[in-house]
């Protein structure tokens, strides 16, 4: 019967053609609107780690003064000083944490085929592969000594090692940065996540590192940070041996706690650092305040879906209510002007129940087809977003969720606005129009 | 088979109320034929349709084998249209989207019959309204006598055991209203009951009982019995009068 039904929709959608088409561009621009700002804000919302998001914790300690603010809702800073990130990091416990940096260099290879260009890096602990899940296709992290003695050493991504050699393994190649010969120990996959929660301070939908070196490096050339940094007092900083020493904020630290326990046990050795860190006198603390949030906590503490965003999702699927409505309308106009038809299939046997059924059966076609169209019409507006924004251009895609949304959304949508047109014309008296000649 | 007691059908349009069946109470046997005349207006579609389930009345009691039609569920009353039940409606009420294949099918999927047997009864009604070859054709493709001809084949197509007939030979001409005519003996030979309107006074003498309806009621009379065609017995011409 579902089979017939289908049929029946397709001669009722082909038989007033320009009805059809004025309902079905109706639905895939409702839709098209809805899956744009949609897609958008899932793509930020979405868990960019899923499997160990609540085990991967962003650390911040309040190393102020009493009484001194931040921006931050609980007046905790974003970053550590060099001094606690260092302390952390040395610490026995936990296993796996790390500092990191956003940083930058000039590339070149020594030869005239490749341009100089300015890139992006990240100097950070060699934990940091395993703990944000970026896998190697060639060769492995620093070692332990290659970190402690700051060798010149550099892991790429394959996009790099792509553009620099070809996508050849190019483990034990040199290349330049900022003047200095590197040697390449690792390659890496491209990092595919739309958020680059690790890091927020340049923007939570930038790019991600394609350069990664040992965070010694920062100290033994002077790497300046290409994040922010930031002081709470008047410090006179003059040498890089200054900002080191100072009480500026620049570095990100995560940990990875696997339980509870480990949790509660990190959370007891901050709470003693903090105030170890107080006596030594360099801040004046009395209150010992710490935060350790996880991936999902991080996002929501920095705002990343902003209220604007929410904001359009609910404005679009207001839209998608209003194209409803008129499609309610012509539905409306429609199914009633079929009502003597009706009436000839209820005197021949058709329950209320399979009218209704036929009916709820069409617009459920005009849903999809309108959902089709929609996701075409979202691409569109998608590459306007990724036109218009560039910041967004990772953001602004269509993922396999949201192509299988938007037309299960436009049926859903349809067979609402359908419920009452169906309901209507499955009431229809048999009787009435067969009178008539 | 059919028990109607003291049937009212009143209806209420904005300003006049039209009694179209008062105190209207009539047998039918299983097996019967029954031609049933009156001028027009006189209520004999409302009668069918109210027989057939189409149409609520407003008073009295109904049995359709033993069931009181009145208790019924919406539902079941159209399950018991479809189970038992065939129309010829006075207008064709072909179903324009679908062509005289499809249209004849239209019952028998409701039924949930499946597609073989469909295709033998539609194939086997077509022939016999002699239509078989513009199977394919949709209805405004066809004159008023074809068109009623495919209604027909709908009708039997359900092999229905209660066919109810509004003008089925209103639009066809002496030739293929005796061949229509014959087709429905044969099925009520076959055991349907059959009730048919008609204006045609030949062919309503035809059947074994005539009923007339006047003003919503019935003009009782004489049972006819069984007999040749075509011999006007006094009786039938009182009845015409
Ligand atoms: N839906 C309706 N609303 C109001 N009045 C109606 C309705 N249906 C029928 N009537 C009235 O009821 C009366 C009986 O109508 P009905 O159709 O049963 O007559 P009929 O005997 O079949 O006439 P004809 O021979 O012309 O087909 C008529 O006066 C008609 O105007
Ligand atoms: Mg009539």
């Amino acid at each position: 019967m579902f089979i017939h039904y289908l049929d029946l929709s397709w001669r009722s959608l082909r038989r007033t053609p320009l009805i059809s088409a004025l309902m079905i561009a109706a639905i895939a621009v409702g839709i098209g609107i809805t899956m744009t700002s949609l897609s958008v804000y899932h793509m930020m919302s979405m868990d960019p780690i899923p499997h160990k998001s609540d085990r991967l914790f962003h650390v911040q300690l309040n190393t102020m003064d009493e009484g001194r603010t931040w921006t931050t809702e609980d007046n905790l800073p974003y970053q550590l000083t060099y001094t606690d990130a260092m302390n952390l990091y040395n610490a026995d416990f936990p296993e796996r944490k790390t500092m990191s940096m956003r940083t930058g260099f000039s590339v070149h290879m020594n030869s005239s085929e490749v341009k100089p260009f300015l890139e992006g890096a990240r100097a950070t602990g060699r934990e940091f592969f395993a703990m944000f899940d970026l896998d190697f296709v060639h060769g492995a992290s620093w070692t332990e000594n290659q970190q402690i003695n700051a060798s010149p050493v550099v892991v790429i991504n394959q996009e790099l090692n792509e553009r620099l050699f070809g996508g050849e393994n190019s483990v034990g190649r040199q290349i330049y940065l900022d003047d200095e010969s590197y040697e390449i120990i690792g390659i890496v996959k491209n990092w595919e996540i739309h958020t680059k929660y690790y890091d927020l301070n340049n923007g939570a939908f930038n790019r991600m590192e394609k350069i990664f070196v040992p965070f010694s490096l920062v100290v033994s050339k002077e790497l300046s940070s290409w994040g922010n940094t930031n002081g709470w007092k008047f410090e006179d900083v003059r040498t890089f041996q200054d900002h080191l020493q100072s009480e500026q904020f620049w570095i990100q630290f995560w940990a990875e706690l696997d339980t509870p326990e480990e949790q509660q046990i990190y959370s007891d050795y901050l709470r003693t650092y903090l105030s170890e860190q107080a006596t030594k006198g360099r801040f004046e603390r009395e209150t010992v305040q710490f935060a350790l949030r996880n991936v999902n906590q991080w996002l929501e503490y920095n705002n990343v879906v902003t209220e604007d965003n929410r904001v359009l999702v609910g404005l679009s699927f207001m839209f998608l209510t209003v194209c409803l409505a008129n499609i309610l309308g012509l539905m409306l106009g429609k199914f009633l002007r079929r009502a003597p038809e009706v009436g000839v299939r209820r005197a021949l046997g058709a329950s209320k129940r399979q009218i209704f059924a036929q009916h709820l059966v069409e617009v459920s076609v005009l849903g999809l087809l309108g959902g089709l169209f929609g996701i075409g019409i979202a691409q569109l507006g998608l590459w306007g977003v990724r036109q218009t924004y560039s910041y967004y251009s990772a953001l602004a895609t269509m993922d396999t969720y949201m192509l299988l949304a938007a037309p299960a959304i436009a049926i859903g949508a349809c067979v609402i606005a359908g419920l009452y047109p169906a309901w209507l014309v499955c009431r229809t008296t048999p009787a009435i129009y067969l009178k008539t000649q | 088979m059919l028990k109607m007691k003291n049937i009212n059908k009143v209806y209420q349009t904005e300003k006049v109320q039209t009694h179209a069946l008062r105190d209207f109470s009539l047998d039918v046997e299983e097996g019967e034929f029954i031609a049933v005349t009156g001028p027009s207006g006189s209520g004999k579609t409302t009668f069918l349709n109210i027989a057939g389930m189409l149409e609520p009345f407003t008073k009295g009691q109904y049995l359709l084998d033993d069931v009181d039609v009145g208790t019924l569920s919406d539902n079941q009353r159209a399950d018991l249209r479809n189970q038992k039940i065939g129309f010829i409606f006075q207008g064709f009420n072909l179903i324009p989207d679908l062509n005289l294949y499809e249209n004849v099918e239209v019952p028998l999927r409701y039924r949930g019959i499946k597609s073989a047997e469909r295709k033998r009864r539609i194939e086997n009604c077509l022939e016999k309204v002699g239509l078989a070859s513009r199977a394919k054709h949709l209805p405004q493709q066809l004159s008023g006598g074809q068109q009623q001809r495919v209604a027909i084949a709908r009708a039997l197509a359900g092999e229905p055991r209660f066919l109810l007939a509004d003008e089925p030979t209103g639009n066809l001409d002496s030739l293929m209203a005796r061949q229509v005519m014959e087709l429905l003996e044969d099925i009520n030979r076959e055991g349907a009951t059959i009730i048919m309107v008609t204006h045609d006074a030949e062919l309503a003498r035809r059947a074994p009982r005539n009923i007339q309806v006047v003003d919503g009621q019935l003009a009782d009379f004489t049972l006819y019995q069984s007999r040749p065609s075509g011999v006007v017995t006094p009786a039938n011409v009182a009845v015409e009068a």
